[in-house]
């Protein structure tokens, strides 16, 4: 699999929460040559189980984005819309999106210009239609819309929409095809609904039942020149070992035991502490009787903008310390 | 069993959320004698069980959480530390605060504070926000970052002592507190006859949501739950309504989040030892892992338990020994016979 | 079924004391039922067997609980401070009459009189802390007796019907859901049929955790009633939905994203079968379906909602003829649920 090229379908597809069917058919046909068994549960979840012995271990990155849902249609044909995951008015304004059927469309406020930050429900989408029922055969109430500038690759950097968390599915397709054997039984976890409020994670992780589990997500990258020091990771400083975010405080063992795995195969990694964001793993540790839980992440740059920057070599580094985790043995209590 | 050690010893021990272990280890052993088994689980949970040997018997979990406030160093500044928190931690009292940097060996360490006279009066008035707060480890950046990596945990450094006749001084009694009351219960019922199963889970994570709780009460799969926390005393600045005084007994636990039988039940022990106690009503989330335990599986009949204490979430948490020692009896009262009187739904 | 919504909203339930709804409902299913069982939180759970045998395929839901107060203290003087259970807007509950407890003791939320506010406090409204309620106690030791700390209390006032067939009461969020269920419940179903009457709901959706857990539905519908904004001067896109233009099925709420081809199954009979029917055209508020839909390895959920007027006070509005169509959709459903179920062996509930 190539990294970039894949990576550039992968961020192309449509997948705002709830309507992730474009990047699961996606992911589920990168997926398939390298696993078991590949299903999809109610959440719209996609499960996908390479079979071992050992103790069940999951891997799991979310395939959501955040977006915009059209809950309203104006008699002059514009949309109003709810902000899906956490997308601000300041964050959408001015900007395109389009949705899974190729409509687009720019963001507005129905405002007067000078005044205060416009309030979500101030915002309208202008697809260009000039009636409600010329809108109506375009978008219906409920579709869903994102951002999409096209993945780029400048240097060892990669510029795109969506690369939280689309480049760590593409981490979990890499560690599929890069497995040799693995004494676990594995399942990698593309996850739905997770922007919002961590949902599909939470079924999924019931289903497979882990004694062992390791989120690949994002973290807002902490050298711009706005960095406000609430995160702790930098771009191309290698894989993050996740410590805590927002939402979990990562098992001691589960950090212990990847900090070796890196410095036995001299992967570079840095320590993450981002309270300021939330994982899936927040879901996860607490799922039945609990799980060691742990988090792998990659350090981007304008996190929830419409382009976002990551490096290449630290989701590398990330492919090869999930491939030595997959493969070491892994105990349980 | 000395109330004050016992609670001495456990504030003592560091255990912000996430790693308890050495809470986790201490109270394995002092549990150990006065139940049947203890164990671990995943989440590092110490959990005791009891059993009364009656076949059926209905499943009674009481938990109190061996967590603490604490921090975590997110980077290295010229030297000095720069922290996040875990869990609600008062930063106004962290200025000239001394800190245990929980490296191996620990590390010490003071909050950076500017001296008064360079800065203006109107700052002084101000209380510094957290992230402009770092630890001094009186180390240069070099052999800091090498000493100190990023997601090292640290904790107050601060005594546990006595305050007057019955008072006790501390960190960390929220809610080491509660855990020298639950193994107080424990010794109380040593001698007395069970007719439940008894799980006592001393769990981990409360500060950060109740993770431990939650998966605690999964495994144990109990019909009933007494969660056992701390609430707010009376001080001269607080309100008068929902605060405790010191001394007046514990807190029991109304609202929705209790069922109302066990709230009942425990005013009716109270009365009859003539412990003294107060009501705490809350309509909504109790704040406690009590909101965690009741949604457990098919739902369980929780009730709460609360130990008045002041300054919570300082490393000068005061306690009454007295309300310790009363909540462990009505504890145990309401223990008592619970598997023969107990109903099995909310109204029956 | 309006006679039944008007009797059931007239019945106490706040958040954790719903015992009056809960007995009412468990006789009035009684003779109807398979099964019926209350678990440790107080949801009633009730079975029914229908034409085809598909165990616990379908779970349909309502909550009994309604938003009130609880009374946290008794003053020196005789009145009750309180806090409000689930989500009350303070400026409806200023100067509303209540009703305490089972024995429902009246009483007034009072407040100092406008002549007694400083001109610059006017504009604000006091905080909970502030308010309390008034019973015409003499002394505390009256009050205490007759409204001691923790007792509930309701919003008081009588149904009306008025206007162009609009309902006005206390509680239509969810005694609506409730009447749909119970009045479905003593008809012969197509299919074995769960039926969930939780507690907690304005809480947290607290008691659909248990239920969940229990019955584990592969199919939830949730019977709700739903914020509706069609006043006057509220701009198209946020009146969200209306009373009297049919059942409300929502595709997104703040808590949950229905399931799309169960919307989509709920929006065809609807325009299959002539009735007339509206979705929530605005994000907010969320149901047990949230809940439901979380539990264990997921479950599929679908929502009907009511349109309701002034939801969580003491006068909510709702319209007659939407009920009727609320229960009418709620048949069509489960018959094609029933259709494309394959008939399982009668296991145990």
């Amino acid at each position: 699999m190539e990294l970039f090229e894949t990576l550039s379908r992968l961020t192309a597809a449509h997948g705002v929460s709830g309507r992730e069917e474009e990047v699961r058919a996606l992911l589920a046909q990168l997926a398939q040559p390298y696993c078991d068994e590949v299903r999809t549960d109610v959440m719209g979840n996609l499960i996908c189980r390479r079979a071992g012995e050992g103790p069940r271990v999951m891997l799991s990155a979310h395939m959501d984005t955040a977006g915009l849902v059209v809950s309203h249609i104006q008699e002059e044909g514009y949309l109003r819309f709810s902000s899906v995951g956490g997308l601000t008015a300041r964050q959408l304004r001015g900007q395109s999106v389009r949705f899974a059927n190729g409509i687009t469309g720019v963001v507005d406020a129905a405002t007067e210009k000078g005044e205060k930050e416009p309030a979500l429900s101030d915002l309208y989408l202008d697809i260009g239609a000039d009636s409600r029922s010329e809108a109506e055969k375009l978008v219906s109430l409920g579709d869903t819309a994102a951002f999409h500038v096209p993945a780029r690759q400048q240097g060892e950097r990669v510029l795109s929409s969506g690369l939280d968390d689309r480049a760590g599915c593409l981490v979990l397709l890499l560690v599929m095809e890069a497995l040799k054997s693995a004494p676990n039984d594995l399942y990698f976890v593309f996850t739905a609904q997770s922007r919002v409020g961590l949902r599909g994670v939470q079924t999924a992780a019931y289903a497979v039942d882990p004694a062992w589990a390791v989120v690949v997500s994002a973290t807002a990258a902490d050298d711009t020149p706005q960095a406000d020091h609430r995160g702790s990771c930098a771009l191309g400083r290698g894989a993050g070992v996740k410590v805590m975010d927002g939402s979990v405080i990562c098992h001691p063992r589960a950090v212990e035991l990847l900090d070796r795995l890196a410095e036995k195969h001299e992967i570079p990694v840095q320590h993450e502490v981002y309270k300021a964001g939330r994982s899936d793993a927040g879901a996860v540790y607490t799922t039945r009787v609990g799980v060691i839980t742990g988090g792998v992440s990659f350090p981007v740059r304008h996190l929830g903008a419409p382009v976002e920057i990551a490096d290449l070599n630290d989701l590398r580094r990330c492919v090869q310390l999930l491939q030595v985790f997959a493969e070491s043995e892994l105990s349980d209590l | 069993m000395d109330l004050f050690e016992t609670l001495r010893a456990l504030s003592a021990l560091p255990g912000p959320s996430g790693t308890e272990e050495p809470v986790s280890r201490a109270v394995r052993e002092m549990m150990a004698p006065l139940v049947d088994r203890v164990y671990t689980d995943r989440l590092g949970n110490a959990v005791g069980e009891k059993n009364c040997g009656r076949p059926g018997a209905p499943r009674l979990l009481l938990d109190a959480h061996l967590d603490e406030i604490g921090f975590v160093v997110t980077g290295v500044e010229e030297g000095f530390l720069r922290i996040q928190t875990i869990g609600g931690v008062d930063a106004r009292v962290l200025p000239g605060r001394e800190m245990t940097i929980l490296t191996n060996p620990p590390l010490f360490g003071v909050v950076a504070a500017l001296p008064p006279h360079l800065q203006t009066a109107e700052e002084m008035e101000k209380t510094i926000p957290l992230d402009q707060l770092r630890i001094d480890i009186g180390m240069d950046q070099q052999a800091a970052a090498a000493a100190v990596p990023v997601g090292t945990r640290a904790v107050y450094r601060a005594e546990c002592f006595r305050l007057g006749k019955d008072q006790v001084c501390g960190k960390a009694l929220d809610d080491r507190a509660c855990i020298t009351a639950l193994l107080r219960t424990l010794e109380l019922l040593r001698d007395r006859e069970l007719d439940v199963d008894l799980t006592v889970l001393c769990s981990t994570f409360e500060e950060t949501g109740g993770a431990g709780a939650a998966t605690g009460a999964f495994g144990a799969r109990p019909d009933l739950c007494v969660a056992v926390d701390v609430t707010h005393g009376r001080t001269p600045d607080g309100p008068k309504s929902g605060t405790f005084p010191l001394g007046g007994g514990p807190a029991i636990g109304v609202g929705p989040n209790m069922a109302r039988w066990m709230s009942q039940r425990m005013e009716e022990k109270a009365k009859a030892a003539k412990l003294p106690y107060g009501l705490e009503v809350l309509p909504g989330d109790t704040g406690t892992n009590a909101w965690v335990l009741q949604i457990s599986r098919e739902g369980v009949a929780t009730g709460l338990l609360s130990l008045p204490l002041k300054y919570m979430h300082t490393p000068v948490e005061v306690v009454q020994l007295s309300d310790l020692e009363a909540l462990a009896q009505l504890l145990a009262d309401f223990i008592t016979g619970l598997g023969k009187e107990a109903p099995l739904c909310w109204s029956c | 079924m309006l006679e039944l919504l008007k009797t059931l909203c007239m019945l106490d339930g706040v958040s954790g004391f719903e015992d009056q709804v809960r007995q009412f409902i468990r006789e009035q299913a009684r003779p109807y039922a398979d099964s019926i069982r209350e678990d440790a939180m107080g949801n009633l759970i009730v079975y029914k067997r229908g034409a085809k045998a598909t165990g616990n395929k379908l779970l349909l839901a309502a909550h009994m609980d309604e938003v009130g107060l609880l009374i946290t203290e008794v003053t020196d003087e005789g009145y009750l401070r309180f806090r409000f259970v689930g989500g009350v807007d303070r400026r409806v509950a200023i100067g509303k009459p209540v009703l305490i407890g089972p024995e429902h003791i009246p009483g007034v939320i009072g407040m100092k009189a406008v002549h007694l506010v400083k001109a610059g406090e006017r504009g604000s409204v006091p905080k909970t802390e502030e308010l309390y309620i008034d019973i015409g106690a003499a002394s505390a030791q009256e009050a205490g007796e007759k409204a001691p700390p923790g007792s509930y209390a309701v919003f008081a006032g009588e149904c009306v019907e008025f206007g162009q067939g609009f309902l006005k009461a206390k509680a239509i969020d969810d005694r609506v859901g409730c009447a749909v269920l119970l009045s479905l419940l003593k008809e012969p179903l197509p299919l074995d049929c769960t039926f969930a009457f939780t507690v907690q709901e304005e809480v947290g959706t607290r008691g659909a955790f248990g239920t969940a857990f229990s019955v584990t539905p592969e199919i939830a519908l949730v019977l709700e009633g739903t914020t509706a904004a069609d006043c006057a001067g509220v701009p198209a896109h946020k009146k969200v939905c209306a009373p009297g233009r049919g059942p409300v099925i929502p595709f997104m709420d703040g808590g949950t994203i229905y399931d799309r081809e169960l919307y989509a199954l709920l929006t065809g009979l609807c325009r299959d079968n002539g009735i007339p029917w509206q979705t929530k055209e605005y994000i907010s508020g969320g149901t047990d379906a949230r809940t439901f839909q979380r539990s264990k390895a997921g479950v599929r959920a679908a929502g009907i909602s009511a349109a309701v007027r002034y939801l969580h006070s003491p006068s909510s509005v709702a319209a007659v003829g939407d009920l009727e169509e609320m229960l009418r959709l709620t048949r069509l459903f489960l018959s094609a649920v029933a259709e494309e179920t394959q008939e399982v062996r009668h296991g145990a509930v």
